[in-house]
């Protein structure tokens, strides 16, 4: 027997095979492999089974997350709108082109976003700084969370007796129309954007909150993650956690001013909306569990 | 000059010339956002197997792209944008898992997070072998994880060396011993 065939009478490592199959060989050392497969059915059959292996593995890992991707257009939108802004505050002062394009670039990148999000940002009338950073608080935050400086949030002076009676209404009161304005036009948005936003408190009135400009703020009614029907079972959650005696009225003022979508994780144990709150599919994530009823009760 | 060109186009590529920039060239935010939508569901997708929020997640892969600007825009290596990305939004996950966990209220938590791929609910959906790769998955040290994913994002042994900070011959030897596992429970 030659060399090459007594080579050839043993069998590969499931390591040659596997580097072979990725294509990580030299090509003559692939050559080898490929001419050792040729003439070798218990290979061949070994190198199948970790193809089967690597396949099995493949369909875990994509075929659940793959169905749950969500569209990429708002988070693109959102980027683009980014990387104008980057544009424009880098290439100022250094390059002639860019700062010559500039106008007309922010322009058309902006025009573009509205489009994309249904969001008109009014450009004629709010050139000046404040509005642009408004503007780009609102892209930035995806408006989940309102503007603190626009938005800080405002009470009543009431008490826990106030808050947890029984004649308690459970539904916000309406919101003047007038004070409604006041919010759109602090938040730069137009009566054309308006329709995309609902004028929501930040702390509901049911904990106490004001109808006042500084509790209320424009929030996307569109369907993002954080949403006004998570923000209710929030402060549904809250309401039967400051009136059983749980939490202090004002830390449950506080939390949901200073950064509602962490107060949610908090109390509801959870780093995404849960589906029944929501109205989504989670992605990733599963309800840990919850130490108090998740169905808040009332009176 | 008499012979100026009038035009304003033309007179906006005669400064880019001059000030050696060439507008012809597809602009630097139009290929990162080609690039955006060419990888975002692959980084998405590798960001949760961090354990990480649909929401966290997203916000990591604005910055890798907020990075990968910058990063081009100072004329840095255009090499292997892949490995770059991967390598961006594996140390971005990292961190923001290792802030996760720092954070007060869900901290003790976020450790114990399955794989989100792994949830109960889903694992009676699916089937036998699923299962079974599942729990097998669930098993494995994080390292030899990562590796399958990256692996499975495509990447080579070299950039999954790089990124992890392993050996090349590691890499191999991890996905071997996986793989084996894998195939192993299946013949039972």
């Amino acid at each position: 027997m030659s060399q090459k065939e007594s080579q050839e009478s043993f069998h590969l490592s499931d390591r040659d095979l596997l580097l072979w199959a990725d294509g990580e060989l030299s090509p003559q050392r692939a050559a080898g492999i490929r001419r050792h497969l040729s003439a070798c059915w218990t290979c061949r059959t070994r190198m199948a089974e970790l193809e089967h292996a690597i396949a099995d593995f493949v369909q875990c890992y994509r075929r659940e997350l793959d169905a749950r991707l969500p569209s990429a257009e708002g988070p693109r939108a959102l980027l683009k709108a980014r990387l104008a802004e980057r544009t424009a505050s880098s290439g100022a002062g250094r390059n002639i082109w860019l700062t010559r394009m500039r106008p007309v670039r922010a322009a058309s990148v902006l025009a573009a976003f509205v489009l994309l999000t249904g969001v008109a940002i009014r450009l004629s009338r709010h050139g000046n700084v404040r509005s642009q950073a408004r503007e780009t608080y609102m892209v930035a935050n995806l408006g989940e969370i309102p503007d603190t400086n626009l938005t800080p949030g405002a009470t009543n002076p009431i008490g826990i007796w106030d808050v947890c009676s029984a004649n308690v209404s459970t539904n916000d009161p309406a919101v003047p129309d007038p004070l409604k304005r006041e919010v759109l036009k602090e938040y730069g948005l137009n009566e054309v954007a308006a329709n995309g936003y609902e004028i929501d408190y930040l702390v509901t009135p049911q904990l106490g909150g004001a109808a006042n400009i500084r509790n209320l703020w424009p929030q996307p009614s569109r369907n993002t993650v954080w949403n006004a029907r998570v923000k209710d079972a929030l402060e549904d959650r809250l309401h039967y956690l400051v009136c059983s005696g749980q939490v202090n009225l004002a830390t449950a003022q506080r939390e949901i001013s200073q950064d509602w979508v962490a107060a949610y994780k908090k109390y509801f144990r959870t780093k995404e909306p849960l589906q029944e709150h929501s109205g989504r599919k989670q992605i990733g994530m599963q309800r840990r569990d919850v130490p108090f009823p998740l169905v808040a009760m009332r009176g | 000059m008499g012979d100026a060109p009038k035009d304003s186009t033309l007179d906006i590529r005669l400064l880019a010339v001059a000030t050696g920039r060439n507008p012809a060239k597809p602009r630097l935010e139009e290929e990162v956002t080609e690039l955006f939508d060419q990888w975002h569901g692959a980084l998405l997708r590798y960001l949760t197997t961090f354990g990480l929020s649909q929401h966290d997640s997203e916000e990591i892969v604005q910055e890798v792209f907020l990075s990968l600007f910058s990063h081009l825009q100072k004329g840095k290596a255009r090499t292997n944008l892949r490995g770059w990305l991967f390598r961006v939004a594996h140390n971005l996950g990292l961190k923001r898992k290792e802030a996760e966990r720092k954070a007060v209220g869900i901290a003790a938590d976020v450790e114990n997070l399955p794989h989100p791929a792994l949830n109960p609910e889903e694992e009676l959906a699916s089937n036998r072998r699923q299962r079974q790769v599942s729990s097998i998955l669930r098993a494995l040290p994080e390292q030899d994880r990562r590796c399958l994913y990256l692996r499975a994002e495509g990447l080579r042994y070299r950039e999954i060396a790089e990124l992890l900070g392993m050996a090349v011959g590691s890499v191999a030897a991890s996905l071997e011993r996986s793989l084996t596992r894998f195939q192993r429970a299946d013949q039972r």
